[in-house]
């Protein structure tokens, strides 16, 4: 099977977990809902302003539900100790933290598409849905990017005491440029722009998920191993 | 073969382990005793690389590295609580080193006596059970060295038998044991050399022919030491 065998097989069994114990979706769906209610009664939101104020609030969100998912498919690996199964096996570590990130990805899309139907029906505001195909490959490489990072600080913060309160610490001001890039797209593609157009916001969120990609691929093993 | 040479290490500032040397062939059995906080557990995690010694290091040539390298079973059981017994173990399976050596897993799980549990969580078992189920996973791992701490917690009488068994089934196929136990008479059952670790000094060792199970009694008493 080999790397890409491997890789897969965490996958599969990452979802088939998530199925059991609807743990990471449950908690980011509900905390999703939660800050649109509280954006919903707390801003001002009407027809005029809803496209101005859709990306930040979309990916503000999807930030903070996100961050809270991604920490419980690390401690499933560490309950237990269950993640000795993987470091006294031929899964490197590198396909172990790549199969971690793409079942945070897929988590995260899910909450995503929760995230978006629930903004259509709260605000009122369908162009969000008929925006969806232009949004898809910002809402992507956004979502990797996010994984990226988040699968590799919530490693890091599942082996402190206080693990989930430094998780949304570490990651919120690392994923910064990925926040950016992703309300910046968003908003060019729902309200238009003088000259701009999204490609030059998706090149910098490739970069951005490659840097990442690229770091914690050298520093996850270390930190498994601490 | 496994060798730890003047393994000495320290947890702020009290020693846990001093200069302790061992060595340990291809298909022998060596079964460490010693008082709880003596270092047993340490020395095996060091042994097992999942800990770094502050001085000397681990060496481990094994004739076959086809077949694998070194497999740990800890305190945890190292379980996916919410997967099934069968899924635990496919996905063991999966990943595992051996997976090109044929399982079946069937029979396995049959002398094991999970068969008819196979459906069902692991969180649905007893800890006989998931102590079994973590056991099954170190003889179909195909390592070539098996540190065990201790084994045989949370099984009765019939089933510590059918894994001594199984260890000198293993002894015979040429695996390397390093056992931790607090049971005398088991680990006397599978053991070709004994020691005792005492306040992190490795203070005795010799072969099982040499002593008796009263002889290790009194030693942890705090006897004679011969």
């Amino acid at each position: 099977m080999g790397f890409v065998g491997n890789t897969l097989a965490i996958v599969k069994k990452d979802l088939l977990l998530e199925l059991r114990a609807k743990e990471a979706i449950s908690i980011m769906v509900f905390l999703s809902l939660l800050l649109l209610v509280v954006f919903n009664l707390s801003v001002e939101i009407d027809t005029e302003n809803v496209s101005r104020l859709a990306p930040g609030i979309l990916w503000v969100v999807f930030a903070f539900s996100g961050i809270l998912g991604m920490g419980r498919t690390s401690l499933s690996e560490r309950d237990d100790e269950a993640y000795l199964n993987i470091y006294f096996s031929s899964v490197t570590m590198e396909s172990f933290y790549l199969a971690k990130v793409i079942s945070n990805l897929l988590f995260l899309l899910l909450m995503e598409v929760f995230t978006i139907i629930s903004f259509v029906v709260l605000f009122d505001y369908e162009r969000l849905i008929l925006a969806l195909p232009a949004l898809t490959l910002p809402l992507v490489l956004g979502s990797f990017g996010f994984s990226v990072v988040g699968t590799l600080f919530s490693f890091l913060s599942t082996g402190s005491r206080f693990g989930e309160i430094i998780l949304p610490f570490l990651f919120l001001p690392v994923v910064v440029p990925i926040l950016l890039g992703g309300v910046s797209s968003t908003d060019i593609i729902l309200n238009g722009s003088t000259g701009d157009t999204p490609a030059k916001w998706l090149k910098i969120l490739l970069v951005f998920d490659l840097l990442y990609l690229c770091i914690s691929l050298i520093l996850f093993r270390y930190i498994i191993e601490e | 073969m496994l060798r730890l040479l003047d393994i000495s290490k320290t947890y702020s500032m009290r020693p846990v382990l001093r200069g302790v040397e061992l060595e340990l062939k291809d298909g022998e059995a060596f079964v460490l005793f010693g008082h709880n906080g003596a270092g047993k557990s340490t020395l095996l995690k060091i042994a097992a690389g999942l800990m770094s010694p502050n001085t000397g290091r681990v060496e481990i040539t094994t004739e076959s590295h086809s077949r694998g390298g070194i497999f740990y079973i800890g305190h945890r059981n190292g379980l996916y609580n919410e997967l099934t017994v069968m899924e635990n173990i496919r996905f063991f399976q999966d990943i595992s080193r051996n997976r090109n050596g044929k399982f079946p897993l069937r029979e396995i799980l049959l002398e094991f006596g999970l068969w008819q549990r196979r459906n069902d969580p692991v969180k649905q078992l007893s800890q006989g059970m998931k102590r079994r189920l973590s056991l099954m996973k170190g003889f179909i791992s195909g390592a070539d060295i098996l540190l065990l701490d201790e084994p045989f917690s949370g099984l009765d009488v019939r089933w510590k038998e059918i894994i001594l068994e199984r260890l000198r089934g293993l002894k015979k196929k040429g695996v390397a044991l390093l056992m931790v136990t607090h049971l005398i008479k088991e680990g006397l059952s599978v053991a070709d050399r004994i020691g005792l670790l005492e306040n992190g000094v490795l203070t005795f060792q010799c072969k099982k022919e040499e002593i008796t199970e009263e002889e290790i009694k009194e030693m942890l008493r705090g006897g004679v030491c011969r």
